[in-house]
């Protein structure tokens, strides 16, 4: 019998194993060469030094209300929001985004990202690595079966300037985690509100009173001083080599001057403060931007608080949306500015889109066969809408594309191979993206 | 002792020289044996494979399945092919013999008719589908199906499957006039596109069953036709060479007492891969590691288990074991675990390791100074086990141990209300002072009835207002078993349906509730939980109004009037209850050695089985023995040896992370950490809300702000469930100990230690570093630590005794020795 388990492209594991870059597989290499030798801006920035900055809608924001409006679809449908014009001609947003509609011509939406994990824990889960959780998690789960983009990017770029490569602000989103890469390459939570008087990033800089010789004399004695027996052999799991690696990496950081004014926010001018919004989100978008001005790869933004199951009309405008949209505007805005937007991917998306049909609560529940992902930089074509809803916003219904596909793309653009395999401490080979095809469209 | 240990190395040096990376040589075979060890009862015209292993005297097992001779006595009955498969010809019975080499060994084979002709989708086809990935999550088991086409996950609704097979898509799924024209077989082949590729070749076994069973008219099932009741996996169990091959057979029984070969339908995974990974035909290969591992081997909704053992390759002879010193049966129990797999022991831990362990572990703080200089002074060799008893006394104990139940079961203020949290939290502390027998305790919880403002326990149910949302969370604190799958679908790795989820949901059906419900952020008001007679618990998908049943039981008839409730908490309280001791027991082993019997400590199923069976079951005798006393729990297994063992490996146990030969080290947790630095600093830490002198223990809600508690890893009550802690170290760990102004402000204290000793002139440098050390570490400095820390110092800049003090303290605070219970 010649059967054996297969994925849904009917390749299995063992297949991708024993054949490596094979088959379906090649089929993906094979895009992803063509697409990067046909992409004109090919070249302009290397892979190497692409950076990647996710905005997390955690909550899964309604795809009608944001990017996606649907006005020809009936009442209970459409919502109480009116679509705008953009600066780009023939796309239009929701009313509710007006700044974010004058730089359309920078940005790209995708609106035939769908999947089939339509609770919090699995969406969070299948959008932030690539892959669907195995087995069924909770709505409330933080689920960790893969390693998520950001890990993948510090596992592949390690540190920047003694900085880690990966940084989540304010807290790490629910699938956020590293697995197996290991707790190095779990993301540098930056907490605070950076938009309060007096922030610091808290930790990363000697304590008040200590000075440069004393921090000296302290690490002397610490290194000197903690002899417990480590067992290094793996075999062993000792918690305390762990505990080594995250003190040498603590020393560094604290050691760099680059890294050091890279935290320190105060640095920059009111002007460009107000630019971004008072807020806490935008000051954590001013933040990024000087992480990412010394070279971190990655970072993720959580903005969460859209499960709008109650109300959406009135929490989207008055609470969510304005913030994000005058504060996205001004990142994009300004990294373009700076030259930084073609080697700076700025993904926007959440776990899923919502529901149609407005429920008795006004609102909208979890809907996962549509969403809108708004992307801006990296190379990718702007001034684009890719692939389409149908006309009532149930599913996605044109050039419809995965959440592997998505973060097989962000790969490829960063310079790693999608396909390629790592191995657990065990010896079991993981595919960073399985069943995936590149989005040609961000290409 | 050390004469042992010189023992052992020479021996090792000497055991060497024969490792054993197959069988050891002159490990000669001793006897063979047929896998399953029944044939019995055949249906005419199926076939069931074998496999034949030789057992050595060492006891491993080998596989021999291909090098073997067979012979049916009676060909007429049944015939064996070159490749091991029987084939069942007549009705009859006869037995089938094996031969390797001089040994032969024989197994009964019966043959009976077929009750039925045709093949049934019950029972035949929906193991192909299942096999074939049909049904896969991410296939047409997705929420919406996948292209048109649903099925359910797992074939948990196999009726639904049927129709959607055989009613739905006007028929096109199944054409009986020309099966091969169906698009069952057409698309799984790829004859046609199919996004989810080519399930399996026309020349298959899987397509002749479906197309068989379309062309004779696809009955769902056949009158009279068997359940399926079981699968085993063959070998059950095994030592295995380092890197050998095993070849598994799975086999089926059937309620009419049939039995059907189902490997090649069966799903295999292994939960420890370095042991033993399985492909997908069920073929073990073991691997380079000593140890033991769990091949689980699945098909429709059950799991059978083989346990794959590699035995290190030095063996240890058996006077190593016998002369270890038995402390009471833990130990006698976990020693046999050493002689299976070949470890020894770490040695007895020092007395200040013992004391500060057990001091972190039962009340959850360090000793003090004055402690740790008694303990070190005490002559009485029974002074371990009087520090124990010591320790179960102190008022901590209560505090401490209520954290670690605030993660299980404390809601969140946020849903429930601030006051019905503190309500509830205090009622745990009073229990555990109390020192309230378990099964009270939770009898307790789970039949609680009042007021919310009042009534602890009653909180659970203002928190978790539906039956389903009770289930899952009694299920996996108080029975081990974790059934939120089940809530939708069979479970894919354990028995559990969802029948059984929704009849156990149902002791839940008649709870009431009045007063105003919850309403986050504030939820400020009180609820009235009681027992209101009438409710109603429905299966989802059949609509069927569930009895309520105990997990793996019988439905209970419970008369009018009485709260299920009370009816489940006399089940759990049987001291039969297969479930309910044994899981904390296994929680509180876990709690004081670093990792479960079974691990996760939650997810009991036939799957994740206990590394030491044994051990688990006399513990759990003994705490029911002892009318549930936690605290009698907790003093038998602290007093045991295997408690009190170094973390430091020796040469066989470094590898050990399962079977408790040395102790595993565990970072403190948030609460005990900080406690543990402020007591090293003396100066107390300030809670919102909580009077001053508060130590961490005593937080009851996740809400008191702490950078501290989040950065080590307290869990965000916001969160469904927080029943994991992370117990892992992280950078943002080491920056806060390191760098943090509170930390260092504590140090710093005016009223501190570092202040109350350098203020002392009579202490010298070396006095105050020695009180430092035993604050800290239980444990005077060694000479060699005094001189590194004295050379150090005296190169410092701008030295004081007042920096050199505090410098020695933040060192400490930023050691291995200090952050971990070692």
């Amino acid at each position: 019998m010649s059967s054996s388990y297969h994925n849904c492209n009917g390749v299995s594991r063992r297949d991708f194993i024993q054949l490596g870059l094979s088959s379906l597989v090649g089929l993906g290499m094979t895009d992803l060469m063509r697409l990067q030798a046909a992409t004109p801006n090919a070249g302009k920035v290397k892979p190497g030094d692409m950076r990647c900055v996710i905005i997390w809608l955690d909550g899964g924001p309604s795809h009608y209300e944001t990017f996606d409006p649907k006005p020809d679809a009936p009442s209970e449908i459409r919502g109480e929001f009116k679509p705008i014009k953009t600066n780009v001609p023939g796309i239009e947003y929701c009313e509710i985004l007006p700044h974010l509609a004058k730089i359309a011509d920078k940005s790209c939406v995708i609106r035939s990202i769908c999947h089939n994990q339509n609770n919090h824990g699995a969406g969070n889960h299948y959008m932030m690595t690539g892959l669907p959780t195995p087995m069924p998690v909770n709505c409330g789960a933080n689920a960790s079966f893969h390693p998520s983009m950001g890990s993948v990017v510090s596992y592949f770029r390690g540190q920047p300037n003694k900085m880690p490569a990966y940084f989540a602000l304010p807290k790490k989103a629910r699938s956020g985690g590293p697995h197996m890469l290991g707790a190095e390459h779990a993301p540098f939570v930056i907490g605070g509100d950076p938009n309060r008087e007096g922030f610091k990033v808290r930790d990363v800089v000697l304590p008040t009173g200590i000075s440069q010789g004393r921090a000296t004399t302290r690490r002397r004695l610490k290194d000197a001083l903690d002899r417990m027996l480590r067992m290094n052999d793996k075999m062993a799991q000792d918690p305390a080599v762990d505990f080594d690696s995250y003190y040498e990496q603590g020393f560094d950081l604290i050691s760099s001057r680059e890294a050091q004014a890279a935290f320190d926010i105060t640095l920059e001018t009111d002007a460009t403060r107000d630019k971004y919004g008072r807020n806490a989100l935008a000051q954590r978008f001013l933040l990024a931007r000087r992480l990412l001005e010394v070279g971190v790869p990655f970072i993720n933004i959580y903005y969460g608080g859209w499960d709008h199951h109650v109300d959406i009309f009135k929490s989207l405008k008055n609470k969510k949306v304005p913030d994000l949209d005058q504060g996205l505007a001004a990142f994009i805005s300004d990294l373009d500015d700076r030259g930084l937007l073609e080697s700076t991917l700025v993904i926007t998306m959440g776990e899923f889109g919502r529901t149609p049909k407005i429920n008795e609560r006004g609102g909208r529940d979890h809907w996962s066969s549509a969403m809108s992902v708004h992307i801006a930089g990296g190379g990718v074509p702007p001034g684009q809408v890719v692939g389409a809803t149908d006309i009532k916003g149930y599913y996605a219904s044109d050039n419809i594309y995965t959440p592997q596909d998505l973060v097989a793309s962000v790969y490829a653009k960063m310079g790693i191979d999608p396909f390629q395999h790592l191995h657990t401490e065990t010896g079991k080979p993981v595919q960073l993206v399985y069943d995936a095809k590149l989005i040609k469209e961000l290409f | 002792m050390r004469r042992l240990l010189m023992l052992v190395s020479t021996l090792i040096l000497f055991a060497s020289l024969l490792a054993a990376g197959s069988a050891p040589a002159g490990d000669a075979i001793e006897s063979i044996q047929i896998h399953p060890p029944r044939l019995g009862s055949l249906v005419i015209g199926t076939s069931h494979g074998i496999v034949v292993t030789a057992r050595t005297r060492s006891d491993f097992l080998m596989d021999k399945t291909g090098e073997v001779e067979c012979r049916v006595i009676n060909t007429a009955v049944a015939a064996i092919d070159d490749s091991g498969t029987v084939r069942a010809l007549a009705e009859g019975e006869t037995r089938l013999v094996v031969r390797y080499q001089d040994f032969s060994t024989s197994v009964a084979i019966k043959v009976v008719p077929a009750a039925f002709k045709s093949l049934s989708f019950k029972n035949d086809i929906l193991p192909v589908l299942s096999r074939a990935g049909c049904n896969a999550g991410e296939c047409h088991a997705n929420a919406s199906g996948q292209a048109g086409f649903k099925l359910s996950v797992f074939a948990f609704d196999k009726k639904s499957d049927f129709r959607e097979i055989v009613k739905d898509a006007r028929g096109r799924r199944v054409f009986p006039a020309d099966p091969q024209r169906s698009l069952i077989l057409l698309k799984p082949t790829q004859s046609i596109e199919h996004g989810g590729g080519k399930r399996f070749e026309k020349d298959s076994d899987f397509y002749r069953t479906l197309e068989t069973w379309i062309r004779n008219g696809m009955a769902y099932e056949n009158p009279e036709e068997p359940e399926l009741v079981a699968i085993d996996a063959y070998p059950k169990e095994g030592r295995y060479a380092q890197g050998a091959r095993q070849r598994l057979v799975v086999q089926a029984s059937y309620s009419d007492g049939t039995v059907r070969d189902v490997t090649e339908l069966s799903g295999f995974s292994s939960e420890a891969k370095e042991i033993a990974t399985a492909d997908a035909s069920g073929r073990i290969t073991l691997g380079r590691h000593s140890g033991e591992g769990t091949v689980v081997a699945r098909y429709m909704g059950l799991v059978a288990v083989s346990l794959a053992t590699i035995p290190p390759e030095v063996r240890i002879p058996e006077e190593f074991y016998h002369v270890l010193p038995i402390e009471n049966d833990i130990d006698r129990l976990v020693y046999l675990r050493y002689r299976k797999l070949g470890i020894l022991p770490s040695d007895l831990c020092d007395d200040s390791t013992f004391l500060r362990r057990a001091t972190l572990d039962v009340v959850g703080a360090l000793p003090t100074v004055d402690e740790a200089l008694a303990f070190a002074a005490d002559k009485d060799p029974e002074k371990r086990h009087k520090l124990i008893d010591h320790l179960l006394k102190d008022p901590r104990y209560a505090d401490f141990w209520a954290t670690k139940w605030g993660d299980l079961i404390r809601p969140n203020p946020a849903r429930v209300g601030v006051k019905s949290v503190r309500v509830f939290d205090l009622w745990i502390r009073r229990s555990l002072r109390e020192n309230k027998p378990y099964d009270q305790f939770v009898r307790e919880i789970i039949t609680a009835q009042g007021t919310t403002h009042r009534d602890g326990p009653s909180v659970l149910f203002r928190d978790r207002r539906k039956p389903e949302d009770v289930t899952t969370l009694i299920s996996r604190i108080f029975l081990g078993v974790r059934m939120e799958c089940a809530k939708c679908h069979h479970h894919p790795n354990e028995k559990w349906s969802q029948k059984d989820f929704y009849q156990l949901a149902a002791f839940f059906g008649e709870v009431g509730r009045k007063g105003k419900g919850i309403s986050p952020p504030i939820s400020g008001s009180t609820e009235f939980i009681f027992h209101k007679p009438g409710g109603k618990v429905k299966h989802p998908v059949s609509g069927e109004v569930m009895k309520p049943t105990p997990l793996a039981g019988e439905a209970l008839d419970i008369e009018p009037g009485v709260d299920p409730r009370e009816k489940l908490a006399d089940w759990m309280a049987d001291p039969d209850n297969p479930y309910f001791a044994p899981a904390i027991v296994n929680r509180i082993w876990s709690e004081l050695m670093g990792r479960g019997i079974v691990d996760p400590v939650d997810d009991f199923r036939a799957s994740n089985p206990p590394t030491n069976p044994e051990l688990l079951e006399w513990i759990s005798r003994d705490f029911i023995a002892h009318d549930y006393d936690l605290k009698h729990l907790i003093r038998r297994i602290v007093q045991s040896r295997t408690y009190q063992l170094s973390s430091e490996p020796g040469k066989t146990n470094i590898g050990d992370t399962r079977n408790f030969a040395r102790s595993y080290r565990r970072r403190l947790r948030a609460e005990v950490l900080l406690d543990a630095v402020s007591d090293l600093t003396e100066v107390p830490e300030v809670f919102a809300g909580l009077p001053l002198g508060s130590r961490a223990i005593e937080t009851w809600s996740n809400n008191i702000g702490s950078e501290f508690l989040d950065a080590f890893g307290r869990p965000d009550s916001s969160e469904d469930c927080t029943c994991d802690r992370d117990p892992s170290s992280s950078l943002v760990q080491a920056l806060h100990l390191m760098n943090s102004d509170r930390i260092q402000s504590k140090i710093a204290h005016e009223k501190g230690r570092v202040a109350r000793l350098v203020g002392d002139e009579d202490m010298s440098m070396k006095d105050i570093i020695n009180e430092v050390y035993l604050a800290a570490y239980s444990r005077p400095p060694a000479p060699e630590e005094l001189e590194i820390a004295a050379e150090i110092l005296f190169d410092a800049p701008g030295l004081t005794r007042k920096t050199a003090a505090e410098d020695i303290m933040w060192a400490l605070i930023n050691s291995a020795e200090f952050v971990f219970n070692h």
